[in-house]
């Protein structure tokens, strides 16, 4: 990053001893500000015209009956809703925490989830950030997005906002083979339609609730997807798949190209000390 | 130097007055320490280990009616909906701060970082960068070892320091950020929270997805004793630190929460928020927009 030229900048040696040698005075309490962003991250954000404001968190368990894992067909609706439930209730709580804050929204917010076999537990924590200018309202809901502050500037930068997290979760049975179909295959080196069937059936499920939330947000896209799928260690014949993402739109009137410049490193290759070669 | 109170030991006192430093810094974080103006002086340390004698109330603790006398911090009841009486129904449930343990860990982190910040102010230093803290089990008899570790620098051709020194656990070329960003160190910040949970009848079935007979007024649901007792082992933590800050900032806060179970229902929540207490002394400067670029190599 640099500064504008016209204003010559004092030695970093000026600055600490400037730092220091300023007296501890007494500062307004209100002004207290709390964050899990790096002095980077914190940058980055400065420089486009965004500050923290508070770390938030929030939590919320919801429960799964016992014995919907086991048996059935088709998708295993009480996992799958209480997963939606949990996370719905987590982010409420959290967008609740950032706008009595004066939050805007929350960038880099860490999400913890766990699917267990009687309740699914979803865990977030965040820096609720805001306008470095306090007079702009803000105009729409409260955001959440689990980009890092760097992501999220860079997504300012190029004409876009996020709009909040938008999650599809699915876990579907895989249908047990009939006692002929297992004799037979037994020795076979064959594909296992039903678990592959699904987990087809899990994956549209679940992008397409992930996708209805982002158009009911009014976004265009989700970005940064993350996947968690596979099968579950305390059910044998399911399979569950999870999407996260953060829901974009472009806020200017077209994208905005960032051009990157290209860099090429003049540095040698390191030459590494290799303690074989003293033998 | 330390005072008549002072409980440095005397080998350290004479081994800091011995004219060589050390430090707990990697090498680029040496050199960027020196081109800031901060000179190492030494490698300093703070111990304390504590007895966890008292831990809890056990599940014996668990009467007839729900416990009371919490020190005035965070408690909250539940009431089992189901008008049961029973050995086997668990008819009240509660949440409470755990106040001694809190006292206990801040007894014991206290004093290994007062101990630490005395080497430092024996070296005459000016503050203490790259604080390492941890906590480990000295044995299985509930003893538990506190352990703070930092180098004290002092700011070069500078008169000797007339506060106590300012700590942080930054180093390197992200203290010289800070410093650059307008920010000068204050100290470190920790605090922990401990929430007991004893779960109530719904809150058991809904844990293990069972309702028995009770089941059509449990169901599926959100399990609120949980998520309570979560929520506020959080925000006990981040009140807490709130409050230490007087108007500073914290800079590169960790959230950080673990969960035991003693017995069936019987479970504690703990929080711990660290961080680096530090506070403006010049207004941001304006940035330019970073340019993005990309590496090729």
């Amino acid at each position: 990053m640099s500064t504008p030229a016209s204003t010559p900048r004092p030695s970093l040696r000026d600055e600490v001893r400037r730092a220091l040698s300023e007296p501890l005075t007494t500062v307004d309490a209100a002004q207290s500000m709390t964050s899990d962003l790096s002095i980077d991250e914190e940058l980055n954000l400065h420089s486009i015209g965004w500050e923290p404001v508070e770390l938030v968190s929030a939590v919320s368990l919801h429960s799964i009956p016992y014995g919907y894992w086991n048996w059935g067909q088709g998708e295993i609706e009480g996992a799958s809703s209480a997963h939606a439930t949990a996370f719905l209730n987590a982010t409420t709580r959290l967008l609740h925490e950032a706008g009595a804050a004066g939050g805007h929204g929350v960038v880099g917010v860490h999400i913890d989830r766990a699917v267990h076999s009687t309740f699914v537990e979803v865990s977030l924590v965040g820096t609720a950030v805001r306008p470095v200018d306090r007079t702009k309202r803000l105009e729409r809901s409260v955001f959440a997005s689990d980009l890092s502050a760097r992501d999220f500037t860079m997504l300012m930068i190029a004409g876009w906002e996020p709009m909040g997290l938008a999650t599809g979760a699915s876990f579907v049975f895989a249908p047990r083979r009939t006692m002929s179909s297992t004799l037979q295959q037994q020795s076979q080196n064959v594909e296992l339609t039903n678990f592959t069937e699904a987990m087809y059936s899990a994956r549209e499920a679940a992008m397409q609730r992930m996708q209805e939330m982002a158009i009911d947000m009014r976004g265009t896209g989700v970005v940064d997807v993350k996947v968690h799928e596979g099968p579950m260690s305390f059910a044998s014949h399911a399979v569950g798949f999870v999407a996260i993402g953060t829901v974009v739109r472009l806020a200017s009137p077209t994208h905005q190209m960032i051009n990157p410049t290209m860099v090429v490193s003049l540095n040698d290759a390191t030459v590494a000390f290799d303690a074989q070669t003293l033998s | 130097m330390p005072d008549a109170l002072s409980d440095l030991p005397e080998a350290a006192q004479r081994r800091f007055s011995q004219g060589s430093f050390s430090s707990g810094l990697s090498v680029s974080d040496f050199a960027a320490c020196l081109d800031m103006g901060l000179e190492p002086v030494g490698l300093v340390q703070g111990f304390c280990a504590m007895h966890w004698g008292a831990f809890s109330m056990s599940a014996l603790g668990r009467g007839a009616t729900p416990f009371s006398g919490t020190q005035g911090g965070y408690v909250q009841n539940y009431q089992c909906p189901h008008g049961m009486i029973s050995s086997d129904h668990r008819s009240w449930g509660q949440n409470y701060q755990q106040g001694w343990v809190e006292d206990a860990w801040r007894t014991g982190f206290n004093s290994a970082y007062s101990r630490m910040m005395e080497e430092a102010q024996t070296l005459g230093a000016h503050g203490v960068v790259g604080v390492i803290d941890s906590e480990n089990p000295l044995s299985d008899t509930g003893v538990v070892e506190f352990h703070l570790r930092g180098t004290a620098v002092k700011l070069m051709d500078a008169p000797a320091p007339s506060a106590t020194p300012w700590s942080t656990f930054l180093a390197g070329q992200r203290l010289a950020k800070v410093f650059e960003a307008g920010y000068a160190p204050v100290s470190i910040i920790t605090s922990v929270a401990s929430v007991r949970v004893w779960s109530y009848c719904v809150t058991e079935f809904l844990i293990e997805g069972t309702g028995g007979m009770w089941s059509n007024t449990t169901g599926a649901a959100e399990i609120h004793q949980i998520v309570d007792a979560q929520n506020q082992v959080r925000d006990l933590a981040r009140t807490r630190v709130r409050s230490s800050l007087h108007g500073d900032a914290l800079l590169g806060a960790h959230l950080e929460v673990s969960a035991r179970e003693f017995s069936k229902g019987d479970l504690e929540f703990q929080s711990r928020l660290s961080g680096n207490r530090v506070r403006r002394f010049k207004d941001f400067e304006p940035l330019a927009v970073p340019r993005p670029s990309v590496r090729l190599s």
